[in-house]
Protein backbone atom coordinates (compact mmCIF):
# COMPACT_ATOMS: atom_id res chain seq x y z
CA UNK A 1 0.00 0.00 0.00
CA UNK A 2 1.55 3.50 -1.24
CA UNK A 3 1.87 5.97 1.27
CA UNK A 4 -1.36 8.04 -0.87
CA UNK A 5 -3.59 5.21 -0.43
CA UNK A 6 -2.88 5.07 3.26
CA UNK A 7 -3.53 9.03 3.82
CA UNK A 8 -6.69 8.28 1.60
CA UNK A 9 -7.89 5.59 4.32
CA UNK A 10 -7.27 7.84 6.97
CA UNK A 11 -9.08 10.86 5.68
CA UNK A 12 -12.21 8.98 4.55
CA UNK A 13 -12.23 6.79 7.99
CA UNK A 14 -12.32 10.22 9.72
CA UNK A 15 -15.13 11.86 7.48
CA UNK A 16 -16.95 8.93 8.31
CA UNK A 17 -16.27 9.00 11.82
CA UNK A 18 -16.78 12.98 12.07
CA UNK A 19 -20.40 11.89 10.20
CA UNK A 20 -21.33 9.69 12.99
CA UNK A 21 -20.88 11.88 15.80
CA UNK A 22 -22.41 15.00 13.46
CA UNK A 23 -25.51 12.77 13.27
CA UNK A 24 -25.72 11.79 16.58
CA UNK A 25 -25.15 15.71 17.42
CA UNK A 26 -28.23 16.86 15.07
CA UNK A 27 -30.96 14.42 15.95
CA UNK A 28 -32.33 16.00 19.33
CA UNK A 29 -32.66 19.33 16.98
CA UNK A 30 -34.26 16.97 13.95
CA UNK A 31 -36.11 14.94 16.80
CA UNK A 32 -37.35 18.33 17.97
CA UNK A 33 -38.55 19.99 14.39
CA UNK A 34 -40.00 16.34 13.11
CA UNK A 35 -42.03 15.75 16.40
CA UNK A 36 -43.81 19.26 15.95
CA UNK A 37 -45.61 18.64 12.96
CA UNK A 38 -47.10 15.18 14.65
CA UNK A 39 -50.22 15.12 16.48
CA UNK A 40 -49.93 13.94 20.08
CA UNK A 41 -50.89 10.23 19.71
CA UNK A 42 -49.08 9.76 16.52
CA UNK A 43 -46.11 10.64 19.28
CA UNK A 44 -47.17 8.67 21.42
CA UNK A 45 -47.56 5.72 18.98
CA UNK A 46 -44.19 5.24 17.59
CA UNK A 47 -41.73 8.23 18.50
CA UNK A 48 -39.09 7.79 16.00
CA UNK A 49 -41.53 7.27 13.03
CA UNK A 50 -41.47 10.44 10.08
CA UNK A 51 -44.47 12.20 10.29
CA UNK A 52 -47.75 11.20 8.54
CA UNK A 53 -49.10 14.51 7.08
CA UNK A 54 -48.02 18.20 8.03
CA UNK A 55 -49.67 18.84 11.19
CA UNK A 56 -50.39 21.84 11.91
CA UNK A 57 -53.23 22.02 14.61
CA UNK A 58 -50.50 22.51 17.46
CA UNK A 59 -49.10 25.35 15.99
CA UNK A 60 -52.50 26.87 15.01
CA UNK A 61 -53.56 26.18 18.97
CA UNK A 62 -50.56 27.91 20.57
CA UNK A 63 -50.69 30.95 18.47
CA UNK A 64 -54.47 31.64 18.70
CA UNK A 65 -55.65 30.01 22.01
CA UNK A 66 -52.88 30.49 24.66
CA UNK A 67 -50.51 33.12 25.67
CA UNK A 68 -47.81 32.12 23.30
CA UNK A 69 -47.96 34.84 21.31
CA UNK A 70 -47.70 37.54 23.89
CA UNK A 71 -44.70 35.38 25.12
CA UNK A 72 -42.75 35.96 21.79
CA UNK A 73 -43.38 39.65 22.58
CA UNK A 74 -42.14 39.95 25.53
CA UNK A 75 -39.09 37.68 24.85
CA UNK A 76 -38.31 40.30 21.60
CA UNK A 77 -39.08 43.09 23.06
CA UNK A 78 -36.62 42.28 26.18
CA UNK A 79 -33.84 41.42 24.16
CA UNK A 80 -34.10 44.06 21.51
CA UNK A 81 -34.23 46.84 24.34
CA UNK A 82 -31.42 45.41 26.41
CA UNK A 83 -29.18 45.04 23.69
CA UNK A 84 -29.88 48.66 22.25
CA UNK A 85 -29.75 50.15 25.70
CA UNK A 86 -26.41 47.96 26.91
CA UNK A 87 -24.94 49.19 23.38
CA UNK A 88 -25.63 52.40 24.63
CA UNK A 89 -24.37 52.79 27.98
CA UNK A 90 -21.43 50.01 28.21
CA UNK A 91 -19.02 50.94 25.55
CA UNK A 92 -18.86 54.72 26.80
CA UNK A 93 -17.74 53.54 30.35
CA UNK A 94 -15.36 51.43 29.18
CA UNK A 95 -13.75 53.97 26.64
CA UNK A 96 -13.91 56.31 29.61
CA UNK A 97 -11.94 53.73 31.51
CA UNK A 98 -9.38 53.48 29.30
CA UNK A 99 -8.79 57.01 27.93
CA UNK A 100 -8.85 58.42 31.47
CA UNK A 101 -6.36 56.69 33.44
CA UNK A 102 -6.75 57.27 36.95
CA UNK A 103 -6.65 56.34 39.84
CA UNK A 104 -10.65 56.21 40.24
CA UNK A 105 -11.21 54.72 37.10
CA UNK A 106 -8.87 51.63 37.92
CA UNK A 107 -10.85 51.15 41.16
CA UNK A 108 -14.37 51.12 39.14
CA UNK A 109 -12.65 49.02 36.72
CA UNK A 110 -12.01 46.52 39.67
CA UNK A 111 -15.17 47.09 41.00
CA UNK A 112 -17.27 46.12 37.84
CA UNK A 113 -15.06 43.27 37.18
CA UNK A 114 -15.83 41.83 40.53
CA UNK A 115 -19.48 41.33 39.32
CA UNK A 116 -18.60 38.57 36.66
CA UNK A 117 -18.22 36.75 40.17
CA UNK A 118 -21.20 36.91 41.14
CA UNK A 119 -23.53 34.10 40.51
CA UNK A 120 -27.11 35.33 39.78
CA UNK A 121 -28.39 32.69 42.18
CA UNK A 122 -26.27 34.75 44.90
CA UNK A 123 -28.26 37.69 44.88
CA UNK A 124 -31.91 36.68 43.06
CA UNK A 125 -33.74 37.33 46.38
CA UNK A 126 -32.78 40.37 47.65
CA UNK A 127 -33.16 41.55 43.66
CA UNK A 128 -36.83 40.07 44.04
CA UNK A 129 -37.77 42.33 46.82
CA UNK A 130 -35.93 45.06 45.56
CA UNK A 131 -38.01 45.38 42.63
CA UNK A 132 -40.73 45.72 44.50
CA UNK A 133 -39.62 48.79 46.64
CA UNK A 134 -38.61 50.31 43.27
CA UNK A 135 -42.06 49.82 42.10
CA UNK A 136 -40.71 48.16 38.82
CA UNK A 137 -42.08 44.58 39.77
CA UNK A 138 -44.56 43.84 37.25
CA UNK A 139 -43.20 45.41 34.07
CA UNK A 140 -40.26 44.80 31.28
CA UNK A 141 -38.46 47.74 32.54
CA UNK A 142 -36.96 45.89 36.08
CA UNK A 143 -35.49 43.10 33.97
CA UNK A 144 -34.40 45.19 30.86
CA UNK A 145 -31.95 47.13 33.71
CA UNK A 146 -31.34 44.08 35.20
CA UNK A 147 -29.83 43.07 32.31
CA UNK A 148 -27.94 46.10 31.34
CA UNK A 149 -26.72 45.84 34.91
CA UNK A 150 -25.42 42.56 34.99
CA UNK A 151 -23.78 42.89 31.79
CA UNK A 152 -21.66 45.80 32.65
CA UNK A 153 -18.51 43.88 33.77
CA UNK A 154 -17.61 41.56 30.79
CA UNK A 155 -18.87 44.46 28.68
CA UNK A 156 -16.46 47.04 29.85
CA UNK A 157 -13.56 44.29 30.01
CA UNK A 158 -14.20 43.37 26.32
CA UNK A 159 -14.14 47.44 25.25
CA UNK A 160 -11.33 48.14 27.19
CA UNK A 161 -9.21 46.07 25.63
CA UNK A 162 -10.59 47.18 21.86
CA UNK A 163 -10.21 50.52 22.83
CA UNK A 164 -6.47 50.14 23.60
CA UNK A 165 -6.16 48.84 20.41
CA UNK A 166 -7.53 52.59 18.37
CA UNK A 167 -4.61 54.82 17.97
CA UNK A 168 -5.13 58.14 19.74
CA UNK A 169 -3.91 60.11 16.88
CA UNK A 170 -7.24 59.88 15.17
CA UNK A 171 -8.89 61.24 18.43
CA UNK A 172 -6.37 64.44 18.72
CA UNK A 173 -7.20 64.68 14.86
CA UNK A 174 -10.92 65.34 15.48
CA UNK A 175 -10.47 67.28 19.10
CA UNK A 176 -7.99 69.87 16.81
CA UNK A 177 -11.00 70.40 14.27
CA UNK A 178 -12.80 71.24 17.33
CA UNK A 179 -15.25 68.18 18.06
CA UNK A 180 -16.62 67.46 21.65
CA UNK A 181 -15.68 64.63 23.53
CA UNK A 182 -19.09 63.06 22.61
CA UNK A 183 -18.63 63.60 19.35
CA UNK A 184 -15.29 61.72 19.50
CA UNK A 185 -16.66 58.99 21.03
CA UNK A 186 -19.43 58.26 19.03
CA UNK A 187 -19.05 59.90 15.87
CA UNK A 188 -15.11 57.89 15.60
CA UNK A 189 -14.40 55.44 18.27
CA UNK A 190 -17.41 53.94 18.49
CA UNK A 191 -17.76 53.16 14.78
CA UNK A 192 -14.18 51.24 14.91
CA UNK A 193 -15.70 49.05 18.23
CA UNK A 194 -18.23 47.69 15.61
CA UNK A 195 -16.56 43.93 15.99
CA UNK A 196 -16.58 44.01 19.67
CA UNK A 197 -20.35 45.62 19.52
CA UNK A 198 -21.38 42.91 16.98
CA UNK A 199 -20.03 40.11 19.41
CA UNK A 200 -21.61 41.62 22.20
CA UNK A 201 -25.05 42.12 20.72
CA UNK A 202 -24.99 37.89 19.36
CA UNK A 203 -23.73 36.50 22.38
CA UNK A 204 -25.54 38.76 25.21
CA UNK A 205 -28.75 38.93 22.79
CA UNK A 206 -28.44 35.24 22.80
CA UNK A 207 -28.51 34.91 26.54
CA UNK A 208 -31.15 36.99 27.62
CA UNK A 209 -33.30 35.07 24.77
CA UNK A 210 -32.96 31.84 26.55
CA UNK A 211 -32.80 33.11 29.96
CA UNK A 212 -34.83 31.39 32.61
CA UNK A 213 -34.94 32.04 35.97
CA UNK A 214 -34.31 35.81 35.94
CA UNK A 215 -37.75 36.18 34.02
CA UNK A 216 -39.10 33.66 35.65
CA UNK A 217 -39.03 35.12 38.99
CA UNK A 218 -39.26 38.63 38.41
CA UNK A 219 -42.37 38.91 35.76
CA UNK A 220 -45.75 38.21 37.43
CA UNK A 221 -47.49 35.24 37.79
CA UNK A 222 -50.66 34.45 35.61
CA UNK A 223 -49.19 36.63 32.95
CA UNK A 224 -47.35 36.10 30.10
CA UNK A 225 -44.02 35.66 30.78
CA UNK A 226 -41.08 34.82 27.92
CA UNK A 227 -40.89 32.16 25.58
CA UNK A 228 -38.66 29.71 27.32
CA UNK A 229 -40.57 30.51 30.83
CA UNK A 230 -43.79 30.13 28.67
CA UNK A 231 -42.36 26.26 27.50
CA UNK A 232 -41.20 25.52 31.40
CA UNK A 233 -45.00 26.20 32.20
CA UNK A 234 -46.15 24.25 29.25
CA UNK A 235 -43.72 21.25 30.39
CA UNK A 236 -45.65 21.27 33.92
CA UNK A 237 -49.34 22.11 32.67
CA UNK A 238 -49.94 20.11 29.36
CA UNK A 239 -47.93 17.15 30.71
CA UNK A 240 -49.70 14.53 28.66
CA UNK A 241 -49.58 16.78 25.53
CA UNK A 242 -46.33 16.19 23.47
CA UNK A 243 -47.20 18.05 20.66
CA UNK A 244 -47.90 21.51 21.80
CA UNK A 245 -44.72 21.39 23.81
CA UNK A 246 -42.61 20.53 20.87
CA UNK A 247 -44.80 22.78 18.86
CA UNK A 248 -43.32 25.40 21.20
CA UNK A 249 -39.72 24.05 21.25
CA UNK A 250 -39.74 24.09 17.30
CA UNK A 251 -41.39 27.91 17.39
CA UNK A 252 -38.19 28.98 20.10
CA UNK A 253 -35.60 26.99 17.93
CA UNK A 254 -36.18 28.14 14.59
CA UNK A 255 -35.65 32.06 15.29
CA UNK A 256 -32.22 30.92 17.09
CA UNK A 257 -31.54 28.55 13.71
CA UNK A 258 -32.53 31.57 11.33
CA UNK A 259 -30.02 33.92 12.99
CA UNK A 260 -27.54 31.49 13.45
CA UNK A 261 -27.25 30.66 9.81
CA UNK A 262 -26.90 34.38 8.68
CA UNK A 263 -24.76 35.64 11.84
CA UNK A 264 -22.57 32.16 11.82
CA UNK A 265 -18.92 34.11 11.92
CA UNK A 266 -19.95 36.65 14.75
CA UNK A 267 -21.21 33.73 16.72
CA UNK A 268 -17.84 31.74 16.35
CA UNK A 269 -15.69 35.00 16.57
CA UNK A 270 -17.41 36.62 19.28
CA UNK A 271 -16.47 33.32 21.62
CA UNK A 272 -12.97 33.26 20.33
CA UNK A 273 -12.77 36.94 21.51
CA UNK A 274 -14.38 36.63 24.54
CA UNK A 275 -12.50 33.44 25.61
CA UNK A 276 -9.09 35.03 25.43
CA UNK A 277 -10.05 38.39 26.76
CA UNK A 278 -12.19 36.78 29.73
CA UNK B 1 -7.41 39.51 15.89
CA UNK B 2 -5.66 39.08 18.94
CA UNK B 3 -2.19 39.71 17.74
CA UNK B 4 -3.18 43.09 15.81
CA UNK B 5 -4.41 44.23 19.55
CA UNK B 6 -1.25 42.96 21.31
CA UNK B 7 0.92 45.32 18.46
CA UNK B 8 -1.12 47.99 18.36
CA UNK B 9 -0.95 47.56 22.63
CA UNK B 10 2.90 47.77 22.24
CA UNK B 11 3.31 50.69 20.09
CA UNK B 12 2.02 52.83 23.28
CA UNK B 13 3.59 51.32 26.12
CA UNK B 14 6.17 54.07 25.84
CA UNK B 15 3.99 56.55 25.18
CA UNK B 16 2.92 59.29 28.06
CA UNK B 17 -0.07 60.49 28.13
CA UNK B 18 -0.38 64.66 27.65
CA UNK B 19 -0.98 66.66 31.10
CA UNK B 20 -3.34 68.98 29.54
CA UNK B 21 -5.94 65.78 28.35
CA UNK B 22 -6.47 64.74 31.86
CA UNK B 23 -8.25 67.77 32.94
CA UNK B 24 -10.49 67.54 29.90
CA UNK B 25 -11.80 64.39 30.84
CA UNK B 26 -12.49 65.21 34.10
CA UNK B 27 -16.30 65.56 34.12
CA UNK B 28 -17.03 63.58 30.69
CA UNK B 29 -15.49 60.55 32.09
CA UNK B 30 -17.66 60.64 35.13
CA UNK B 31 -20.33 61.41 32.99
CA UNK B 32 -19.72 57.91 30.50
CA UNK B 33 -18.90 55.91 33.53
CA UNK B 34 -21.91 57.22 35.76
CA UNK B 35 -24.99 55.28 34.09
CA UNK B 36 -23.27 51.75 33.99
CA UNK B 37 -21.94 52.66 37.91
CA UNK B 38 -25.45 53.50 38.68
CA UNK B 39 -27.39 50.42 37.23
CA UNK B 40 -24.35 48.10 38.32
CA UNK B 41 -24.86 49.19 42.08
CA UNK B 42 -28.39 49.15 42.03
CA UNK B 43 -29.02 45.97 40.35
CA UNK B 44 -25.76 44.18 41.47
CA UNK B 45 -23.89 45.26 44.46
CA UNK B 46 -27.20 46.44 46.58
CA UNK B 47 -28.90 42.88 46.25
CA UNK B 48 -25.91 40.95 46.67
CA UNK B 49 -25.07 43.43 50.25
CA UNK B 50 -28.74 42.53 51.04
CA UNK B 51 -27.82 38.57 50.78
CA UNK B 52 -25.03 38.78 53.13
CA UNK B 53 -27.74 40.68 55.21
CA UNK B 54 -30.68 38.32 55.03
CA UNK B 55 -28.11 35.22 55.55
CA UNK B 56 -28.37 36.34 59.07
CA UNK B 57 -32.07 36.33 59.26
CA UNK B 58 -34.59 34.19 59.46
CA UNK B 59 -36.82 35.66 56.73
CA UNK B 60 -39.86 33.74 54.88
CA UNK B 61 -39.63 35.91 51.91
CA UNK B 62 -43.22 37.37 52.29
CA UNK B 63 -44.03 38.65 55.79
CA UNK B 64 -42.18 41.90 56.84
CA UNK B 65 -40.72 40.03 60.49
CA UNK B 66 -36.89 40.09 59.11
CA UNK B 67 -35.66 38.18 62.37
CA UNK B 68 -32.06 38.52 63.08
CA UNK B 69 -30.70 34.60 63.99
CA UNK B 70 -26.97 35.67 63.89
CA UNK B 71 -25.43 31.98 62.28
CA UNK B 72 -27.92 29.74 62.89
CA UNK B 73 -28.52 29.54 58.79
CA UNK B 74 -24.96 28.54 58.32
CA UNK B 75 -24.96 26.15 61.24
CA UNK B 76 -27.91 24.62 59.67
CA UNK B 77 -26.19 24.37 56.26
CA UNK B 78 -23.05 22.74 58.78
CA UNK B 79 -25.68 19.87 59.88
CA UNK B 80 -27.94 19.71 57.05
CA UNK B 81 -28.29 16.42 55.21
CA UNK B 82 -29.73 17.74 52.21
CA UNK B 83 -26.97 20.23 51.99
CA UNK B 84 -24.21 17.82 52.26
CA UNK B 85 -26.17 15.94 49.82
CA UNK B 86 -26.46 18.87 47.37
CA UNK B 87 -22.78 19.57 47.39
CA UNK B 88 -21.66 15.91 46.98
CA UNK B 89 -23.70 16.37 43.46
CA UNK B 90 -22.82 19.31 42.91
CA UNK B 91 -19.03 18.66 43.02
CA UNK B 92 -19.84 14.77 40.73
CA UNK B 93 -21.67 16.89 38.50
CA UNK B 94 -18.63 19.58 37.71
CA UNK B 95 -16.48 17.10 37.67
CA UNK B 96 -17.55 14.60 35.65
CA UNK B 97 -19.23 18.09 33.19
CA UNK B 98 -15.58 19.61 33.80
CA UNK B 99 -13.64 16.40 32.77
CA UNK B 100 -16.21 14.77 29.84
CA UNK B 101 -17.31 18.26 27.96
CA UNK B 102 -13.17 19.11 27.40
CA UNK B 103 -12.33 15.46 25.95
CA UNK B 104 -15.29 16.19 23.79
CA UNK B 105 -14.28 19.41 22.81
CA UNK B 106 -11.15 18.43 22.30
CA UNK B 107 -11.59 15.32 20.07
CA UNK B 108 -14.54 17.39 18.02
CA UNK B 109 -12.30 19.93 17.15
CA UNK B 110 -9.62 18.19 16.14
CA UNK B 111 -12.13 16.40 13.86
CA UNK B 112 -13.45 19.65 12.39
CA UNK B 113 -9.52 20.33 12.13
CA UNK B 114 -8.93 17.83 10.14
CA UNK B 115 -11.77 16.53 8.17
CA UNK B 116 -11.40 17.30 4.59
CA UNK B 117 -14.78 17.53 2.98
CA UNK B 118 -17.87 19.85 4.70
CA UNK B 119 -15.42 21.31 7.55
CA UNK B 120 -18.03 24.55 8.09
CA UNK B 121 -20.81 22.03 8.34
CA UNK B 122 -19.37 20.04 10.89
CA UNK B 123 -18.56 22.88 12.79
CA UNK B 124 -21.87 24.77 12.90
CA UNK B 125 -23.32 21.11 13.42
CA UNK B 126 -21.32 20.54 16.89
CA UNK B 127 -21.58 24.04 17.86
CA UNK B 128 -25.58 24.71 17.48
CA UNK B 129 -26.99 22.57 20.51
CA UNK B 130 -25.20 25.71 22.85
CA UNK B 131 -27.24 28.64 21.40
CA UNK B 132 -30.63 26.72 22.56
CA UNK B 133 -31.77 27.65 26.19
CA UNK B 134 -31.09 24.99 28.89
CA UNK B 135 -35.08 24.63 29.24
CA UNK B 136 -36.14 23.84 25.50
CA UNK B 137 -32.91 21.35 25.25
CA UNK B 138 -33.71 19.87 29.25
CA UNK B 139 -37.20 19.06 27.47
CA UNK B 140 -36.43 17.59 24.16
CA UNK B 141 -33.56 15.18 26.37
CA UNK B 142 -36.45 14.22 28.41
CA UNK B 143 -38.57 13.64 25.49
CA UNK B 144 -35.80 11.21 24.16
CA UNK B 145 -35.25 9.37 27.42
CA UNK B 146 -38.69 8.75 28.64
CA UNK B 147 -39.46 5.52 29.36
CA UNK B 148 -42.20 4.25 28.04
CA UNK B 149 -42.42 6.35 24.99
CA UNK B 150 -38.87 7.85 24.35
CA UNK B 151 -36.80 7.47 20.92
CA UNK B 152 -33.91 6.18 23.17
CA UNK B 153 -35.25 2.89 24.51
CA UNK B 154 -37.28 2.39 21.25
CA UNK B 155 -33.39 2.39 19.85
CA UNK B 156 -32.06 0.29 22.26
CA UNK B 157 -35.11 -2.26 21.78
CA UNK B 158 -34.67 -2.20 17.50
CA UNK B 159 -30.91 -2.87 17.62
CA UNK B 160 -31.32 -5.86 20.12
CA UNK B 161 -30.49 -4.12 23.60
CA UNK B 162 -33.79 -4.34 24.99
CA UNK B 163 -32.19 -5.50 28.52
CA UNK B 164 -30.76 -2.19 28.75
CA UNK B 165 -33.66 -0.05 28.92
CA UNK B 166 -33.78 1.64 32.29
CA UNK B 167 -36.04 4.66 33.41
CA UNK B 168 -32.92 6.83 32.42
CA UNK B 169 -34.72 9.91 34.12
CA UNK B 170 -36.30 7.98 37.21
CA UNK B 171 -33.95 5.83 38.09
CA UNK B 172 -31.37 6.86 40.93
CA UNK B 173 -28.77 5.62 39.19
CA UNK B 174 -28.62 7.28 35.91
CA UNK B 175 -30.84 10.26 36.68
CA UNK B 176 -27.08 12.10 36.91
CA UNK B 177 -25.74 10.31 33.95
CA UNK B 178 -28.33 11.26 31.44
CA UNK B 179 -28.18 15.19 32.98
CA UNK B 180 -24.23 15.30 32.23
CA UNK B 181 -24.24 13.42 29.47
CA UNK B 182 -26.97 15.56 27.59
CA UNK B 183 -25.29 18.98 29.52
CA UNK B 184 -22.07 17.89 27.20
CA UNK B 185 -24.23 17.55 24.16
CA UNK B 186 -25.37 21.04 24.92
CA UNK B 187 -22.13 22.50 26.37
CA UNK B 188 -19.44 20.74 23.98
CA UNK B 189 -19.51 22.76 20.90
CA UNK B 190 -19.17 26.55 22.84
CA UNK B 191 -15.67 24.78 23.57
CA UNK B 192 -15.02 23.19 20.79
CA UNK B 193 -14.63 26.67 19.08
CA UNK B 194 -11.78 27.80 21.85
CA UNK B 195 -9.78 25.01 21.01
CA UNK B 196 -10.19 25.64 17.37
CA UNK B 197 -8.76 28.27 17.25
CA UNK B 198 -5.93 26.95 19.53
CA UNK B 199 -4.92 24.45 16.93
CA UNK B 200 -5.18 26.93 13.72
CA UNK B 201 -2.84 28.51 16.18
CA UNK B 202 0.01 25.79 16.40
CA UNK B 203 2.47 26.08 13.21
CA UNK B 204 1.68 23.12 10.91
CA UNK B 205 5.73 22.47 10.45
CA UNK B 206 5.98 21.20 14.35
CA UNK B 207 3.56 17.83 13.31
CA UNK B 208 5.30 17.86 10.00
CA UNK B 209 8.79 17.63 11.66
CA UNK B 210 7.88 15.18 14.27
CA UNK B 211 6.40 12.90 11.03
CA UNK B 212 9.49 12.93 9.41
CA UNK B 213 11.24 11.94 12.38
CA UNK B 214 8.90 9.50 12.94
CA UNK B 215 6.07 10.45 15.50
CA UNK B 216 3.08 8.82 15.36
CA UNK B 217 -0.43 10.30 15.32
CA UNK B 218 -0.51 9.59 19.45
CA UNK B 219 2.75 10.99 19.65
CA UNK B 220 2.58 13.89 17.93
CA UNK B 221 -0.68 14.35 19.98
CA UNK B 222 1.31 13.33 23.10
CA UNK B 223 4.15 15.93 22.34
CA UNK B 224 3.17 19.20 20.74
CA UNK B 225 -0.91 19.28 19.96
CA UNK B 226 -1.41 18.81 23.86
CA UNK B 227 1.00 21.07 25.51
CA UNK B 228 0.32 24.10 22.85
CA UNK B 229 -2.88 23.64 23.92
CA UNK B 230 -2.50 24.69 27.47
CA UNK B 231 -3.92 28.42 26.70
CA UNK B 232 -6.91 27.44 25.54
CA UNK B 233 -7.21 24.32 28.08
CA UNK B 234 -6.92 26.99 31.11
CA UNK B 235 -9.71 29.17 29.41
CA UNK B 236 -12.05 26.35 29.03
CA UNK B 237 -11.21 25.06 32.05
CA UNK B 238 -12.19 27.93 34.05
CA UNK B 239 -15.80 28.44 31.84
CA UNK B 240 -16.54 25.30 32.24
CA UNK B 241 -16.04 24.35 35.93
CA UNK B 242 -18.18 27.75 36.11
CA UNK B 243 -20.59 27.13 33.66
CA UNK B 244 -21.25 23.63 35.49
CA UNK B 245 -21.57 25.01 39.28
CA UNK B 246 -24.09 27.17 37.71
CA UNK B 247 -25.99 24.62 36.51
CA UNK B 248 -30.10 24.75 36.62
CA UNK B 249 -32.34 24.81 33.61
CA UNK B 250 -31.55 21.14 32.45
CA UNK B 251 -32.31 20.04 36.59
CA UNK B 252 -35.62 21.99 36.31
CA UNK B 253 -36.52 20.64 33.06
CA UNK B 254 -35.44 16.91 33.24
CA UNK B 255 -35.51 15.87 36.99
CA UNK B 256 -36.72 18.42 39.63
CA UNK B 257 -33.85 17.39 41.75
CA UNK B 258 -35.16 14.37 41.89
CA UNK B 259 -35.60 11.36 42.19
CA UNK B 260 -35.16 11.80 45.62
CA UNK B 261 -32.76 14.07 45.75
CA UNK B 262 -30.20 12.55 43.22
CA UNK B 263 -29.99 15.52 41.07
CA UNK B 264 -30.17 18.18 43.51
CA UNK B 265 -27.48 20.64 43.12
CA UNK B 266 -26.45 23.89 45.51
CA UNK B 267 -28.24 26.16 43.01
CA UNK B 268 -31.28 24.25 42.74
CA UNK B 269 -31.98 23.71 46.23
CA UNK B 270 -30.89 27.50 46.69
CA UNK B 271 -34.36 28.41 44.57
CA UNK B 272 -36.16 25.07 46.02
CA UNK B 273 -35.81 26.34 49.55
CA UNK B 274 -35.94 30.11 48.69
CA UNK B 275 -39.22 30.36 46.34
CA UNK B 276 -40.92 26.86 46.92
CA UNK B 277 -40.42 25.91 50.89
CA UNK B 278 -40.33 30.06 51.38
CA UNK B 279 -37.30 30.21 53.11
CA UNK B 280 -35.41 32.79 52.15
CA UNK B 281 -33.04 33.92 54.58
CA UNK B 282 -31.81 29.57 54.59
CA UNK B 283 -31.73 30.36 50.62
CA UNK B 284 -29.50 33.02 50.55
CA UNK B 285 -27.16 31.70 53.17
CA UNK B 286 -26.48 28.94 50.65
CA UNK B 287 -26.09 31.46 48.16
CA UNK B 288 -23.20 32.70 50.05
CA UNK B 289 -21.88 29.35 50.10
CA UNK B 290 -22.22 29.14 46.46
CA UNK B 291 -20.43 32.31 45.89
CA UNK B 292 -17.53 31.65 48.07
CA UNK B 293 -17.18 28.25 46.15
CA UNK B 294 -17.07 30.19 43.24
CA UNK B 295 -14.73 33.30 44.06
CA UNK B 296 -12.07 30.37 45.68
CA UNK B 297 -12.23 28.44 42.40
CA UNK B 298 -11.50 31.57 40.15
CA UNK B 299 -8.99 32.82 42.62
CA UNK B 300 -7.18 29.51 42.69
CA UNK B 301 -7.34 29.49 38.85
CA UNK B 302 -6.70 33.14 38.59
CA UNK B 303 -3.30 32.24 40.01
CA UNK B 304 -2.82 29.08 37.91
CA UNK B 305 -3.23 30.99 34.77
CA UNK B 306 -0.66 33.58 35.95
CA UNK B 307 1.54 31.10 36.64
CA UNK B 308 1.27 29.36 33.22
CA UNK B 309 1.50 32.40 31.83
CA UNK B 310 5.40 32.86 33.24
CA UNK B 311 6.51 29.96 31.99
CA UNK B 312 5.26 30.73 28.61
Amino acid sequence: MTLQTKRRITEILLFVITLLVAVIFFFPIFFNLMSAFKSNAEIMRDAIALPTSLYLDSFKYLLTETEFPRAILNSLILTVVAIVAQVLIIPMAGYAIERRNARWTRFIFVYFLAGMMIPFQAYMIPLFKELRVLGLYGGLAGPILIYVAGAVGFGCLLYTSFVKGIPREIEEAAEIDGCSRYGIFWRIVFPLLGPVTASMVVLNGLGIWNDFLMPMLVLPSGQAKTMVVEIYRYIGEFSSRWDMIFAGTALSVVPVLIVFIFLQKYFVKGIASGATKG
Amino acid sequence: MATSIVNADKSFIAREKPKKKKKKWQSYALLFILPSFLLYTLFVIVPTVGSVYLSFTSWDGISSDIRYIGFANFVEIWNSPRVHNALKNTMVMTISLVLLENIAAIAMAMMVDKVRWFRNLFRSIFYFPTLLSGIVMGFVWAMILNYNFGVFNQILSAIGLGDYIVDWLGNPKYAMLSIVLSTVWKGAGYYMIIYLAGLQGIPQELNEAASIDGAGGWQQFRHITFPLLAGSMTVCLVLSMISALKIFDQIAVMTDGGPGFETETLTYIIYKVGFGELRQGFGTALAMVLFLIILLITVIQVKVLQKREVQL
